[in-house]
Parts: C-alpha cells; sequence; structure tokens
C-alpha cells in the first residue's frame, strides 16, 4: 500500500531526500541530549552527496534518520516523498525496501553464497522465478561473475563489499545510504567500490549518499557536506570544497581541532 | 524457492549442528525411555487380564490391583452365575509365597494363582496339556511361569523345592509373566493353594471370573449382576479392571510419578540444550539479522527463522533419538527377560516427535527475544 502511494508521488518532486526544520534527541527526561540542531536539507535525484565531518557530529544518526531505521518526531522529513515524521515501524519498514544500504561491515550471511546474499534482497519483492540471474546479473556488474558461488570465507574484503554493494543494488533502489563503504577497504579495492557506485548512480539516476572519511575517494562527490556537533556547517560543490580544504591554504585553526 | 536460510545456517557450523543434534536426541532418548517404562507398566497391568478367558470380573471394593486382592465370599460368583447370558463362572485365588531358590536356599517372593483345574481360565493352551493337566492334580504340585526372573533358581520340571516352609514340585511349565508386581509366577491347584496359604477357606475368592455366552454385551450383564449382588463385590468389565489397574500403579503409586518427572526433567534439558544453541546461533548472526531488518525484513521474518532452526533441530535430533531408543527398548526387554513388556507404539513415537518440536519451539520463544527487538539502527 505505502509502495503504490510511493510510487505515484514520485513525479510530485525532484528531490529524493527533504528535509526541514529537524531536530533529534538521543534519551528520555534528565538524559535527553540533542543531537541534531535544526537541519535543512535537498537531496535531488541522481546527486553523489558526500557528508564528513568529525566524529560523534551526528552524520550517522542522520543517516539512520533517512534511511527510516529510527522514529522521528519533530520537524519534515520526506524520504522519497513520503513522510517519515510521525510514521508507525511498520510503514518505516515499507519505506526501507526502496533504499539500498551499504554498511561499514559487510554483514553478509557466511552461511550463504554471494549469490544468495543477494537473492535475499530480492526476495522482499516476492520475485522468485528470476532472482537468481537478477543476483548474477548485479554481481557481474560488479566484476563478481566468477564468485557467485562462493561463500564470503571465500572472497577478498573488497569482493564481500561489493556483494554487499550487490545487495544495495539489485532491487534498484532510488536512494543509496552508505556509511564509510571503503572503511574496511584498501586503496585499490576501495576506488573501484566509489567507481562501481558512480557509474550506478549516473546511468540510473540513483540519489547515493555517503558517509566517509576517506579523502581519497571525495572526487566522485557531486557534492559535499559537512556536518559539525549536529549541525549543518557547510553545503558545498566539489570543487568549492577542495578549494576551502587544500593544504595550502591551511589555517592554523585546523592543527588545533 | 526461498533461499533456506535457517538450514543453510544450522548447517553451516557442522560441530554446532551436531552437539544439537546430540542434545535434542538425548532429550528424546531420556523421553523414550520414560514414556517406555511407563507404558510397560500399563501393558503389564493391563497384560494378565488379556491371558484370562472372561470379561466380567467380581473384586472386592479394598482390591487395589491383582497382587493385592481382598478375598470376598465365593457366594457372589454363585449368585452371578443365574443371570442370563453367564455361561461359566470361575472363582480365582491369588497371593504371594516364599519361594527357596534351590539352588543359593534363599527365598523370594513369588506370585502364586490358585484355580479349579478343570476350569479353563487361562487362555494359554499349554496348561490345558495332558502333562500339566495331570500335574496341577498332583497335591504340593505347581506349575511354573518361564518368564520367573533367573533368582528363582532352576525351573526344571520334577524340581523339589520348598514354599512357606512346604515341600512343592515343579509339575510343568507355561509363558505368563507376572508385571511389575511379582518376578515370578506360579499357577496351582484351588487345594494346593489352601494348603500353602493354610489357613485359607475356599470359600473366599480373589477374583470372580464371568465367562459371557457369545454375543452377549458384557455392559449389560454388568448392570443386571450390579443389580442382584450387594455392594461388597464390584462388577466390572474387562476394560473397566485394566483401567482400574492401570490408574492404581500410575495414578496412586510413585511410579507414575517418578516417570513422569522424568519425562520434564528430560524436556527441560532438551530445552536448556536447544536455547544454548539457538542463543549462540542468534548471537553470532546478529548484524547480519540486523542488516535484514535494515533493508526491509520485518520481525516476523526472522522470527519465523528461529522457529525453523527449532523445528530442524527437533526433526534431526528426533531421527537418532527414536532409532536409538529403539535399541534400548530391545536391551530392556531382553534384560528382563520379557517380563517387561516394553514396545514402540505409533501413538508414543508421534506424541514424542511433537514433543521435540514443543521442546525446540519453547526455546525459540525464549531465545528469539534478542533477534525480535534487535534495532536495525545498530548496524550503521
Amino acid at each position: 500500500m505505502v509502495r503504490s502511494t510511493l510510487l505515484n508521488s514520485m513525479t510530485e518532486t525532484d528531490h529524493s531526500v527533504q528535509i526541514r526544520q529537524l531536530n533529534y534527541f538521543f534519551g528520555q527526561a534528565d538524559l535527553r541530549k540533542q543531537v541534531l540542531f535544526d537541519i535543512n536539507l535537498d537531496l535531488p535525484k541522481g546527486q553523489i552527496v558526500i557528508m564528513t565531518g568529525p566524529s560523534g557530529s551526528g552524520k550517522t544518526t542522520l543517516l539512520t534518520l533517512i534511511g527510516a531505521l529510527r522514529t522521528v518526531q519533530s520537524g519534515s522529513l520526506k524520504v522519497l516523498n513520503h513522510e517519515l515524521v510521525g510514521m508507525r515501524k511498520a510503514d518505516l519498514v515499507e519505506v526501507r525496501r526502496n533504499i539500498g544500504f551499504i554498511f561499514q561491515a559487510h554483514n553478509l550471511f557466511e552461511s550463504l553464497t554471494a549469490s544468495q546474499n543477494v537473492e535475499m534482497a530480492i526476495e522482499l519483492l516476492n520475485e522468485w522465478g528470476n532472482k537468481r540471474s537478477k543476483a548474477v546479473d548485479v554481481l557481474t556488474q560488479l566484476g563478481l561473475a566468477d564468485r557467485v558461488d562462493y561463500k564470503p570465507a571465500a572472497l577478498s574484503g573488497g569482493q564481500k563489499q561489493r556483494v554487499a554493494i550487490a545487495r544495495a543494488l539489485v532491487n534498484h533502489p532510488a536512494l543509496i545510504l552508505a556509511d564509510e563503504p571503503t572503511a574496511a577497504l584498501d586503496k585499490k579495492s576501495g576506488r573501484e567500490v566509489v567507481t562501481l557506485m558512480q557509474k550506478l548512480a549516473q546511468q540510473e539516476g540513483r540519489t547515493i549518499l555517503m558517509v566517509t572519511h576517506d579523502n581519497r575517494i571525495l572526487d566522485v562527490a557531486d557534492r559535499i557536506i559537512t556536518l559539525v556537533d549536529g549541525r549543518l556547517e557547510t553545503d558545498e560543490t566539489l570543487d568549492n570544497f577542495v578549494e576551502a580544504h587544500d593544504p595550502k591554504a591551511l589555517d592554523r585553526r585546523m592543527f588545533i581541532m | 524457492m526461498k533461499t533456506p536460510l535457517a538450514w543453510l545456517n544450522l548447517t553451516y557450523e557442522k560441530t554446532r549442528l551436531l552437539v544439537a543434534i546430540a542434545g535434542v536426541a538425548f532429550a528424546v532418548i531420556l523421553v523414550f525411555m520414560n514414556l517406555g517404562f511407563l507404558g510397560s507398566l500399563a501393558k503389564a497391568a493391563s497384560m494378565i487380564y488379556t491371558r484370562i478367558d472372561a470379561e466380567v470380573y467380581l473384586v472386592s471394593p479394598q482390591t487395589l490391583e491383582i497382587s493385592s486382592t481382598k478375598a470376598f465370599p465365593i457366594e457372589r460368583l454363585y449368585q452371578a452365575a443365574g443371570i442370563r447370558g453367564v455361561e461359566r463362572v470361575m472363582p480365582l485365588y491369588a497371593g504371594y509365597l516364599q519361594w527357596r531358590n534351590p539352588e543359593t536356599r534363599g527365598t523370594r517372593a513369588i506370585f502364586a494363582f490358585g484355580i479349579n483345574p478343570d476350569d479353563p481360565v487361562f487362555l494359554v493352551p499349554e496348561i490345558q496339556s495332558p502333562a500339566n493337566q495331570a500335574a496341577l492334580r498332583r497335591p504340593d504340585t505347581a506349575l511354573m511361569d518361564r518368564l520367573s526372573r533367573p533368582e528363582f533358581g532352576t525351573q526344571t520340571v520334577g524340581l523339589i523345592t520348598e514354599v512357606d516352609r512346604r515341600k512343592i514340585t515343579v509339575g510343568g511349565q507355561y509363558t505368563l509373566g507376572g508385571g511389575f508386581a511379582a518376578d515370578g509366577t506360579l499357577l496351582m491347584s484351588d487345594q494346593n493353594f489352601r494348603r500353602y496359604f493354610a489357613p485359607f477357606p475356599l470359600s473366599l475368592i480373589s477374583l470372580g471370573l464371568i465367562k459371557l455366552q457369545p454375543g452377549v454385551d458384557p455392559a449389560q450383564i454388568v448392570a443386571a449382576i450390579d443389580q442382584v449382588l450387594p455392594a461388597d463385590v464390584m462388577v466390572l468389565t474387562r476394560d473397566q479392571i485394566i483401567q482400574r489397574e492401570r490408574d492404581y500403579w500410575i495414578s496412586t503409586t510413585s511410579t507414575g510419578f517418578i516417570f513422569g518427572m522424568g519425562v520434564i526433567v528430560s524436556c527441560i534439558v532438551g530445552v536448556v540444550i536447544v536455547y544454548q544453541i539457538l542463543y549462540t546461533d542468534i548471537s553470532d548472526h546478529m548484524k547480519q539479522y540486523a542488516t535484514l531488518k535494515a533493508i526491509g525484513y520485518r520481525s516476523g521474518f526472522l522470527f519465523w527463522i528461529v522457529v525453523q532452526e527449532a523445528i530442524i533441530l527437533a526433526v534431526l535430533g528426533y531421527i537418532p533419538g527414536f532409532a536409538i531408543s529403539l535399541g534400548l527398548y530391545e536391551l530392556t526387554l531382553n534384560a528382563t527377560g520379557g517380563g517387561l513388556p516394553i514396545g514402540m507404539e505409533w501413538g508414543r513415537a508421534i506424541n514424542v516427535l511433537l514433543l521435540a518440536i514443543i521442546m525446540c519451539s519453547i526455546s525459540a520463544l525464549i531465545s528469539v527475544r534478542k533477534v525480535v527487538v534487535a534495532d536495525p539502527a545498530e548496524v550503521f
């Protein structure tokens, strides 16, 4: 039910994510602590956005809120044209099915082959007949054609992460959320992974929001946002960001931080 | 086809799977043994009545079971003989004697039946053989049950020993079995019975046996006899007296309680073992399960995965448990020389399978909480 209204309303706006005056708190009563302050953010379709910021700044919290993994009570949070504020948990699950998640750890089932791990995601759509061929297709696109029937134990770190990406992409989600997808990978594998994500975003018009500390992959972004102490500090294009963070232009304050 | 996640998760860790199967099999074996003993108790209680050629029984209301009967006047039996539909009435005397083992000279209680040699009381053809019939009629002579325990000594025909300070000759043999109450049985004529149990008037009988004419409904005859006889005897059909004995053994002695408790304890052991295995499995896969939740699986799906694992464990553990139990039944049967009629019954086999599934499902319900409350936001 949610899915169909979601599809109907897709044409209403060009934004995958639209956030207005979002505040978020952890804990109850006296222990209540605000972690996100008055966030306003629009993510247009087809954009690759990288979110950076010091640890503890609320990046992951914001990512899980956009990913419909937490219930939100105040402000406005529209994901794929669906208002998440005040939504019941059961409906949040439906919204999540339209989002591709890539985690820092691959979180693959050791007991399942690469293909079966991907098929677990396809089964969510109740597609049974062609799930194997769909899984093999997406794994092939990610360069794992000869590894479809290997279990994670027989795959390298980069290969495992690519299987996890295949799992996130196989249902063609309109929005992809990634949390440090390259953190566990070496430079070469990390590069391969983001290049693949970039290619898929461009080909299929996906919106990608990626949290990362990895400076080596900033160049894939259309836009870079910085979160500091729960507030949106900067929101700039890649060129501006590079200029502002150019080592030659660094002032002493950078080292104090 | 769905990816068989529960099966693949279980079979991925071979050692853990084997331990789990062994645990369930162990619990299943314990349950089978306890139920086997309980069942053989009931069967042993009923066995003697299936070998007696009578449909209606007279017993004193004070009688608990066949080995502890309270005697009542034989007139009641004669009164019952007058009811239309009764073909024949037969008295049965029963009691314990001290049998002296001729080899070790130790004494041991043996259960003795006294019958009129002319009455075809038992449905055991060899008792009617001319040699046995002649032996029954000789004084100080009895027939001995082949299923008597070896502690009674050799049972060769012609053997002479002592019973309650009186000489006795083994005049022949038959196969009957004494059940739980008796380690061995003797069959003797009422005249001999009176001698060994002296002073014992033959006008007091332990059990009145009533054989009906063919095609007569026992329930009707019971009602008819009940009307005629005073309240000092009870009139029971064969099914009723069997049920009465079963109830005595299972409900009013500690035997039923002991074996019932055995079943419960075995189940608890099973629940704990399976819980441990499932809990470890869930803990190991917490990140993956939370990931499934994050990508859109509902808690109910994960709940179902854990229940599936529990049912798979139940069935996989049941199979070896069932096979080993069959062997143990055979072993018990041989160890008791066939005296303990322990054996597999289809009803029990199915009930224990269901019990194993329930047992594992309870473990699943206890351990599944962790995965149901798993917060998908925690995997980031």
